[in-house]
């Protein structure tokens, strides 16, 4: 069952938080979008629904420097990061990503851009629906670091003037492609 | 010696007075708050979400130790090293020593309250340790070698002229004053120290007993960095941050940032469980629980409840005496109304005395606070403390002590001072310019006259009023309707005789004791209270009625308080409890829709001022409107109608006069905005301070009191 309505929500909150969000008609179009976004050299560490498409030899077949391995040296001067999601909040316009995997983390905090691959089906009503799921993630076993994203990293610290992109990522591509994935255990 | 530290405080206060720019930013920033924090919560049902934060904290401090023991337990689990740091030495040690240990000349930390508390980064320092804030607001301030004057934009008291020649200094550049191009500078800069550090000092929000997690609310990228990149990740927090399951953090979730910066969720909720993975070598978690004084705040009934405090700072953005002195004054290591509360518990009541002090009383804390914290209450009772530890003052012992518990000397005094007044007041109501010595108390408003006859002289008899009453009711006037503007008594007299109410003045009611309470006098408000009781109740009234909020409160609240404990008083202060209303809502409640409201419409255009004690202790706005609206008048609101006016009683005059000033002039430039030539209120203080202030700037807007209002549009005679 695809509901609609905690797609919108989400799309709707997203877009509030600053997200680009892009529905991506497949894989293909996928790839053409980070490719054409990126801007520079991605960091793309493991993770099933990247796996499951196929993306890396999708981004290099678009001409695109991705990075595989090594992350730590090649993190300072990469120019965007690439990881899937677990799951996502409608009423926030949130993603959550299980990232205890540092691959990952510094995918999602290190470069500027961090493109985010989301299958909608699962998208939740919000914070408090996502408990069940929070508890099972912590349960699996330890240790665990968990990321709730919402929008790109920000700041008010001076004249309380809005700016978008501090130490985090200054941009936070959201890609919704069904058939990704179906578990919110992974990502 | 408390004179002294009051005179520096003083200082201080005048200092912040003084630079316009500061006044600005917090002007700005409270104005902006205020509406932001409306939008974050619109469709929200605060009061049950504040409901449900109150009652998982609460439940935390039923068991706290079980709580605690249940989080160590899993966080160790988990592969973390869980220190109990019973005080901030022990606290400062573990980390330095744990630095040493591992050859750290370089720590990045992320935003931590709790690391001010202690002064973490002077332990460390002093050992050899480079120490790098990374939250952009604590960098600028460490920096300017200052510390941070609010807990969530440690900055805010600063400006991008002042911020572009700091970073200047780091880049050995003139950077240009644009926020943006900032920012970047400091991504820029701070990139490097992430990838050098040893160590990585970060706080956390909450930590969840279920999992042994914690959680980290966050912004700007920074705490996943500090918590992600150095090979040792120490998580500071206080035992107070505790939640006992995943769903407990939820709620919190929806409810700290709305209230915090007005988000409906920051950039980043991060849950750390154990040691990450990564890099070379062994990755180290060490969680130190911070207590310093926590526990022992848990065993302070009057003050426990500051507990519950999610430390998102909404308490200091509405807080009038916040935006008017600023963090650095207004604050220790916290700041604003929970922060006078913290400083008292952790730092002792001496460290916390100017602060509590400077509080005005206005309850606009109370009323934002999601964690259900009464903080005007516990300050309150903090005043009571510190009057007993410092006495009150020799002047203000006397007149509570030998004054005003003798009613009979009381009212002797202020009739002669009625007499002897016409030198300053020459005759008219308000006096303009004392003289040498007193002339700073009317430099900015004028002060009322004391009646020539007060209303306890001047109201009928109720036989003469009305001839068969359908309900007979006392009057307790208090000082200012009593003394300084009995037309307010008469006015509700001729009111309700209209509506076929008798009004009784029981002539041995004294003043309510409020002044003495909040002086630091229980004592005297205790006797006042039985002295009332026994007036008000000896005619056996239908209802009591009151014309101050702050009277309404004290009848209705402090005095059950006060005589709580005395069996001999407590059920009359109870039964005095029950039968008091306020003017307002008592004729809203008779007139019922039912009654034709007559004659002469209102004149003009009337805006209306919520007094703090009105809406935020008696919990009444609507019907004042309701009552001025059906008489014809028209309501047009001011912005901010509920933000208090300065009176705050003897504050604007012998505690904080200037910050009053201050205060006032805000909100008489919200009256302005209003475009009224009228404004009405319910309180007396507020009309003392409002007319005073809008005369002496010889604005032409009335200042009157909502019965005053109502009494006009009658037919009939006047008095």
């Amino acid at each position: 069952m695809t509901s609609s309505e905690p797609v919108t929500q989400f799309q709707k909150m997203a877009a509030q938080a600053g997200s680009h969000l892009v529905r991506c008609l497949d894989a293909v179009a996928l790839a053409d979008y980070i490719a054409r976004h990126a801007g520079g050299t991605i960091l793309f560490p493991s993770f099933p629904s990247g796996r499951r498409i196929n993306l890396v030899e999708l981004l290099r077949g678009q001409g695109c420097e991705v990075v595989t391995d090594h992350f730590r040296s090649a993190a300072p001067l990469a120019a965007a990061g690439v990881t899937g999601a677990n799951f996502a909040l409608a009423d926030t316009g949130t993603v959550v990503l299980d990232s205890t995997e540092e691959p990952l983390r510094l995918a999602s905090t290190f470069p500027e851009r961090h493109f985010v691959l989301l299958d909608p089906r699962k998208i939740l009503p919000d914070g408090l629906a996502a408990v069940g799921l929070l508890r099972a993630l912590h349960r699996r076993r330890s240790p665990d670091f968990i990321a709730f994203i919402t929008g790109p990293s920000r700041t008010a610290d001076i004249e309380r003037v809005l700016t978008i992109g501090v130490h985090g990522p200054r941009e936070l591509h959201i890609l919704l492609l069904e058939g990704l994935s179906d578990d919110p255990l992974e990502s | 010696m408390p004179k002294q530290r009051a005179r520096r405080y003083r200082r201080r206060i005048a200092t912040a007075l003084a630079a316009p720019r500061l006044q600005d930013a917090l002007h700005r920033f409270g104005d902006a708050y205020l509406a932001a924090r409306e939008r974050a919560f619109a469709g929200l049902d605060f009061e049950s979400l504040r409901r449900e934060i109150v009652a998982l904290k609460d439940e935390v401090g039923r068991d706290r130790p079980g709580y605690l023991a249940e989080f160590i337990r899993n966080a160790e689990a988990a592969g973390a090293q869980v220190f109990q740091a019973a005080d901030a030495r022990s606290a400062n040690e573990y980390i330095r020593d744990l630095a040493l240990r591992r050859g750290a000349r370089l720590a990045v930390k992320s935003k931590s309250m709790a690391s001010e508390e202690i002064r973490l980064n002077a332990a460390l320092e002093g050992a050899g340790i480079s120490v790098v804030e990374t939250d952009l607001g604590e960098w600028i301030v460490q920096l300017a070698g200052q510390r941070p004057s609010h807990m969530v934009m440690p900055a805010i008291h600063m400006f991008r002229d002042e911020v572009a020649a700091l970073f200047g200094q780091v880049t050995g550049r003139a950077e240009p004053p644009e926020i943006e191009h900032l920012v970047r500078v400091a991504r820029r800069q701070l990139r490097q120290a992430f990838l050098e550090a040893d160590l990585g000092i970060s706080g956390a929000n909450l930590a969840v007993a279920e999992t042994g997690a914690v959680a980290l609310v966050t912004n700007e990228g920074n705490a996943r960095l500090v918590a992600t990149l150095p090979p040792v990740h120490v998580i500071l927090v206080g035992i107070d941050k505790l939640v006992p399951t995943l769903d407990d953090a939820a709620r919190v979730l929806r409810v700290l940032p709305r209230s915090a910066t007005a988000q409906a969720l920051t950039s980043y909720v991060t849950w750390i469980r154990g040691p990450v993975p990564g890099g070379e070598g062994a990755r180290e978690l060490h969680i130190v629980l911070l207590d310093n004084g926590r526990s022992a705040l848990a065993d302070t009934p009057e003050c426990r409840d500051a507990l519950r405090c999610l430390k998102c700072g909404a308490c200091a953005n509405v807080c009038p005496v916040y935006q008017t002195i600023g963090g650095h004054v207004f604050g220790h290591n916290y700041i604003g109304a929970i922060g006078t509360v913290l400083t008292a518990s952790f730092n002792g009541l001496e460290q916390a005395a100017e602060m509590v002090k400077a509080c005005i009383g206005c309850r606009a804390c109370v009323a934002v606070c999601p964690a259900g914290i009464d903080l005007e209450e516990i300050i309150l009772h903090l005043r009571g403390r510190l009057g007993r530890a410092e006495g009150i003052g020799l002047a203000k012992s006397l007149v509570f002590r030998r004054v005003l518990r003798n009613r009979r000397l009381f009212h002797l005094l202020l009739r002669s001072a009625a007499r002897l007044q016409k030198p300053v007041t020459r005759g008219g109501a308000s006096i303009r310019h004392l003289p040498l010595y007193f002339s700073s108390l009317t430099e900015w408003r004028t002060l009322p006259a004391i009646a020539e006859r007060p209303l306890r002289d001047l109201i009928p008899d109720q036989d003469e009023q009305l001839r068969a009453p359908r309900l007979r009711v006392a009057l307790f006037g208090g000082c200012a309707t009593d003394f300084v503007f009995p037309e307010i008594g008469l006015s509700l007299v001729k009111v309700l005789n209209h509506l076929g109410v008798a009004v009784s003045y029981p002539r041995e009611q004294n003043c309510c004791g409020i002044p003495a309470l909040y002086a630091g006098d229980p004592a005297t408000a205790t006797d006042l209270a039985r002295q009332n009781v026994k007036a008000l109740l000896a005619d056996n009234p239908d209802a009591v009625i009151t014309t101050c909020p702050t009277c309404t409160a004290a009848l209705r609240k402090h005095f059950v308080d006060l005589l709580r404990e005395d069996p001999d008083w407590a059920p009359a202060a109870e039964r005095l409890a029950a039968l008091t209303v306020d003017a307002s809502v008592f004729i809203a409640g008779q007139i019922n829709g039912e009654i034709d409201w007559p004659i002469s419409p209102g004149d003009g255009v009337v805006t209306y001022h919520d007094s703090c004690h009105f809406k935020r202790s008696c919990g009444v706005w609507r019907q004042p409107r309701e009552l001025l609206t059906a008489a014809g008048w028209r309501l047009a609101e001011m912005p901010r109608s509920d933000r208090c006016c300065g009176f705050g009683g003897s504050y604007s005059l012998t505690g904080h006069p200037e910050i009053s000033r201050e205060i006032a002039k805000d909100k008489i430039n919200d009256i302005i905005r209003s475009g009224a030539s009228t404004v009405a209120t319910d309180c007396p203080g507020c009309l003392i301070m409002l007319r005073g202030a809008l005369e002496k700037r010889g604005l032409k807007i009335r200042a009157a009191h909502t019965i005053e209002l109502l009494a006009e549009t009658l037919a009939g005679d006047a008095d």
